[in-house]
């Protein structure tokens, strides 16, 4: 049972430790991630056969404890080993960075208060962690390539409000039920106003976490300062684990979101606005971690998508794409900080030809494009399958269930499209001359974000072995039951032929009879450089549409940017405060002021120091006095 | 003779039981002093002022015994004494540099305070009349003249709207050290007697604590508004004081367990990490000559060890875990969600103000770029000086971590 405890502290101590320390700090680090590691795949093997859960401190009205399932179990294990990775890769990628020592602290803290989040059995207690969670994101954000201030100071901003509005949340659950302990059972109907106003506080805190429309801008935000084992760590990973994580526990083990279609109408339209919008932005990027990150966006509506359809295979879904989503994303994340770890540069114009500088980084990296757009036999097809499955299945439920479907394929279809393009601006086409030295990344950088791709790839041919069965349906309160049909491991054997076929083509075809000439334009001979084919406008012809031209030119100007909107609307009430209602009491006190003043000023213009005028005073004094006694009636 | 013994009589029982130690008194003498002992220290290690400073320190120990004597004490009367003291110290220390304005500020500050005072004795007056005792604890029967007229007082000592115009003004003249007891000590006189005599009486009526509550947290949002406005530090300082001690008083008017217990976590949080904050904005004023927070910045490269625990600080009002504030804010939170969920929207709304606030703040303070060529032709900021806000950073973080301990502590506390 101890064990629960190490987790959180194990990273905590050793980070500090390692802090304090330099000298050893690759030690102590290395001794708490593994150990966390360690402790977690033991938890994670105790919750497959039972749930752990205890009281740690009764705090007056709050009891604090400790609750482990098969879901909590899970996560903590991805946790450990997203830290564990990451932390691996910016071993090198931060060496000898301005704050590095900080840095790793921070990576160890932020262990520590997610796996405080996931084991917490107390909204309470989870809310101690999540809080947490908010200064060591500050933290870490703070550390940037460039001055990364502006980001950090955003991110808290929306983070930092939206906790107190589910600290509101889960105050209204305290009132209402006396205590703010999970799974509740039985679980809470959202039927009364009080529980769907709870429920989505809730959901705003959990939101903002994972980066969900319309509270996501403090991503592409840090992705244009922040290095990329930052950006694969939080809002690639961690983040979107514990807000998923949060929201699942919200949905399914306090309250049942599955009877309130408003709730999950809610839920499945911000997924959709958030996969379309997101994508559409990441398709016109032409810096690269900023693209990445608008697809971090992206990928939250699939889960939400997936929890709102409130139909057990789409919640699988859902929960499967989540973790889905933090394997590939990371790998993506540190593929292309590996890329800008040795270019030092993430403009897709500066790019190309990489891939047969840095092969590891280019494999890596292409499973990782693969499996977020979707591409078969790989685990980001396989949980978007679901998604689709359960989609499919509300369409008794829910008329309008084509739009959600289209909105998920036709994302999947944009984030392909948009991948291709990177792809091809860093790895393929042609070199830029500046970039002729350039070698794979270091082993260090290299070996996590192959992991991770690897395991993107066993995650989708061993779909049904491995993650669903062991991870996504043990952790759910629900059967799931499959309606559609998918063998991944066929698949993958027809997909294989499929692929040798071509190669086959392929070599017996035009492989060996390219024609290598100069380019030329209008007769004039262009050097290599000049004649350099660079993606980033590859869809420029979209963001010239003229029916999406102005909407592209809203959302880069921070029209759709709710965080605009927030901080202008307090900004507005902070003038008017400050201007009028505080400038309004100033005032008044000084007419008030005034008027005392100018009383004072009165009755010593009447003492003018003669005699005569002080007498003829007392006689109307004992005039006014006879007459109210007469006026009294005082005989 | 026989007049005469009875006088004698009620005068000595009017000054009998002037002291309790009852938990809360002990949990807030407690705080008073470290805040008074820190803030003789630092004034001992940062005072340039040549002339005067036998009144300086005369001052600053008025402030101090009046806030000790007036939280260990349950007698009206004295209350009403020690309020008086503390109206007498500010007046003399807002004036303390003798510049013009600052007389006039000075003259502002002691008219308020000592109208707020005379309020409150004729309130006092009131309930003698009618309970023939002035101690707390053994007043039966509440006034509505009374209870107005104690609660104004209450309203200006503990600058509420719309009785707070006298706390910027005091704030932009009084020396930093003082200004961290005025910030930790004086401005919980008021919040300090509302819990005295109202929520751990429960002799108001309902209605007029829902009133109260009502004011407290609209106080709370405009201070927090107008300081998000504000670009002068001690002009941001004292409406961020405006807006917390509303906090404070809406966890005591909610009332309950809760809302005591919250309130008074919150006037720990607060004075701990408000007395720093001032500290902190006398030793940037003295490093730099200036107190315009846009003029002012990279804070964080000048001196890292102050920036860091002001930056701790600011945590501890936001209502970070793990510093105090957190438990304090929770907990008040919780309270006014009990009382009505609207009360809990408005908590919210001034706790998002206070996040916006004091990121502006450090992000201004601790980052601004322009300033960071101007840091190495400034001195250091005083080490003394720096070490104390650490220290405070650091009390509020053990408090926060051993939460258990002050919220154990304050269960066993008083109330009805």
């Amino acid at each position: 049972v101890n064990e629960v405890s190490y987790i959180i502290l194990l990273p905590a101590i050793a980070g500090l430790f390692a802090y304090l320390i330099r000298r050893l700090r690759s030690e102590f680090n290395f001794i708490g991630f593994v150990l966390t590691l360690f402790v977690s795949f033991k938890l994670f093997l105790l919750t497959r056969t039972q749930v752990i859960s205890y009281s740690i401190a009764t705090v007056p009205p709050f009891n604090f404890r400790f609750y482990l399932d098969s879901l909590a179990g899970f996560i903590v294990l991805f946790n450990a080993i997203f830290a564990f990775l990451i932390w691996t890769y910016a071993l090198r990628s931060m060496s000898k960075a301005e704050g590095e020592n900080m840095y790793h602290l921070y990576l160890a803290l932020t262990l520590s208060a997610a796996n405080g989040v996931v084991v917490s059995g107390n909204f309470v207690l989870l809310f101690i962690f999540w809080n947490v969670l908010v200064f060591s994101l500050y933290g870490i954000l703070l550390i940037g390539k460039t001055d990364s201030s502006f980001a950090a100071y955003k991110a808290l901003k929306i983070i930092g409000i939206s906790d107190y509005v589910m600290l509101l949340g889960i105050a209204i659950i305290f009132v209402t039920t006396g205590h703010t302990d999970f799974p509740v059972d039985p679980r809470l109907p959202l039927d009364q106003p009080w529980s769907i106003v709870a429920y989505i506080l809730i959901m705003v805190g959990a939101m903002a976490k994972a980066g969900s429309m319309p509270l996501h801008t403090w991503i592409p935000e840090a992705s244009k300062v922040v290095p990329a084992s930052t950006m694969a760590y939080m809002p690639g990973s961690l983040d979107k684990l514990l807000g998923i994580y949060v929201l699942i526990r919200t949905s399914f083990f306090v309250f049942d979101i599955t009877h309130s279609i408003a709730i999950r109408l809610v839920l499945m339209i911000i997924g959709s606005v958030t996969i379309i919008g997101a994508v559409m932005m990441a398709m016109v990027q032409k810096e690269a971690m900023r693209l990445l990150s608008f697809h971090a966006v992206s990928q939250v509506g699939y889960m939400l998508l997936g929890i709102g359809t409130g139909i057990p295979v789409g919640i699988a879904g859902g929960l499967f794409h989540m973790i889905n989503n933090a394997l590939y994303k990371s790998s993506l994340f540190l593929s292309m900080g590996s890329v800008e770890y040795r270019t030092k540069t993430t403009q897709l114009d500066k790019l190309g030809g990489l891939g047969v500088k840095m092969p590891f980084t280019l494999v890596a990296f292409t499973i990782a494009a693969l499996a977020i757009s979707g591409i078969p036999p790989l685990n980001g097809f396989f949980s978007k399958w679901m998604i689709y499955q359960a989609i499919i299945d509300l369409s008794g439920e829910i008329p309008i269930w084509p739009v959600f479907l289209v909105a998920a394929m036709f994302g999947s279809v944009l984030t392909l499209a948009s991948f291709l393009k990177l792809l091809h601006s860093v790895f393929l086409g042609a070199m830029p001359q500046k970039l002729g030295r350039v070698r794979e990344a270091r082993f260090e950088m290299v070996v996590p974000s192959l992991i991770l791709s690897m395991l993107c790839v066993v995650f989708g041919i061993f779909a049904w072995q491995v993650p669903l069965a062991r991870l996504i349906k043990p952790a759910l309160p629900f059967a799931i039951t499959e309606t559609g049909a998918w063998f991944p491991l066929l698949a993958t054997g027809l997909i294989i032929i499929g692929i040798v076929i071509g190669l086959i083509i392929f070599l017996f075809g035009t492989a060996f009879r390219g024609r290598r000439d100069r380019v030329f334009v209008g007769g004039e001979i262009m050097d290599n450089e000049e004649a350099r084919i660079t993606g980033p406008d590859f869809y420029s012809s979209v963001h010239t549409m003229e029916i999406l031209e102005k909407s592209y030119q809203f959302g880069e100007e921070g029209t759709f940017d709710f965080y605009n909107y927030l901080t202008g609307i307090m900004h507005g009430f902070a003038v008017l405060f400050k201007k009028i209602v505080d400038r309004g009491f100033e005032l008044f006190y000084l007419s008030l002021a005034k008027i005392v003043r100018n009383f004072g000023k009165m009755i010593s213009s009447l003492h003018t120091g003669e005699l005569y005028l002080y007498l003829s005073w007392i006689l109307i004094g004992f005039i006014v006095i006879l007459l109210l006694l007469g006026f009294a009636g005082v005989n | 003779m026989a007049e005469d013994r009875c006088a004698e009589k009620e005068i000595r029982k009017m000054i009998s039981r002037n002291f309790t130690l009852d938990n809360y008194g002990i949990f807030l003498g407690t705080l008073f002093m470290l805040i008074g002992l820190i803030s003789f220290i630092y004034a001992l290690a940062t005072i340039r002022q040549k002339g005067h400073r036998l009144e300086y320190y005369l001052v600053l120990t008025l402030i101090v015994v009046s806030g000790v004597a007036a939280a260990l004490s349950k007698n009206l009367l004295f209350i009403y004494v020690c309020w008086e003291v503390a109206a007498f110290a500010v007046w003399r220390a807002v004036g303390f540099y003798r510049r013009g304005g600052d007389l006039q500020n000075a003259m502002t500050v002691f008219i308020m305070n000592f109208t707020a005072t005379v309020l409150m004795l004729v309130g006092i007056l009131i309930l003698y009349v009618r309970n023939a005792t002035v101690v707390i604890d053994e007043l039966s029967a509440m006034d509505t003249t009374a209870i107005v007229l104690i609660v104004l007082g209450i309203m200006v000592k503990s600058v509420i709207l719309p009785l707070h115009t006298w706390l910027v003004p005091a704030y932009r003249a009084i020396p930093s050290a003082i200004g961290g007891c005025l910030a930790g000590v004086t401005e919980n006189l008021g919040v300090v007697l509302f819990l005295r005599l109202f929520t751990s009486t429960a002799l108001m009526p309902p209605d007029a604590a829902m009133f109260i509550s009502w004011l407290a947290i609209i106080s709370s949002i405009i201070g927090g508004g107008a300081a998000l406005f504000a670009t002068n530090l001690r002009e941001l300082l004292a409406y961020s004081t405006i807006s917390q001690v509303g906090f404070i008083l809406l966890g005591f008017a909610v009332g309950g367990k809760y809302g005591a217990i919250g309130g008074l976590l919150f006037i720990v949080a607060h004075a701990l990490a408000k007395s720093g904050l001032f500290y902190g904005v006398g030793m940037i004023e003295d490093v730099t000559g200036k107190d315009d927070l846009r003029n002012i910045g990279c804070l964080v490269r000048l001196s890292p060890t102050l920036a860091i625990s002001m930056a701790l600080l600011f945590g501890s009002i936001v209502g970070f875990f793990p510093l105090i504030g957190f438990f304090a804010k929770l907990y008040v939170v919780f309270a006014a969600v009990e009382k009505t969920a609207y009360l809990g929207v408005a908590a919210i709304v001034s706790a998002a103000f206070t996040v916006l606030y004091n990121s502006r703040f450090s992000q201004e303070l601790f980052f601004n770029p322009k300033m960071c060529e101007l840091v190495p032709r400034l001195k250091r900021p005083s080490t003394t000086g720096t070490v104390l806000v650490f220290v405070l950073a650091l009390i509020s973080i053990m408090l926060g971590i051993f939460f258990y301990q002050p919220i154990a502590f304050l269960m066993g506390g008083s109330l009805p």
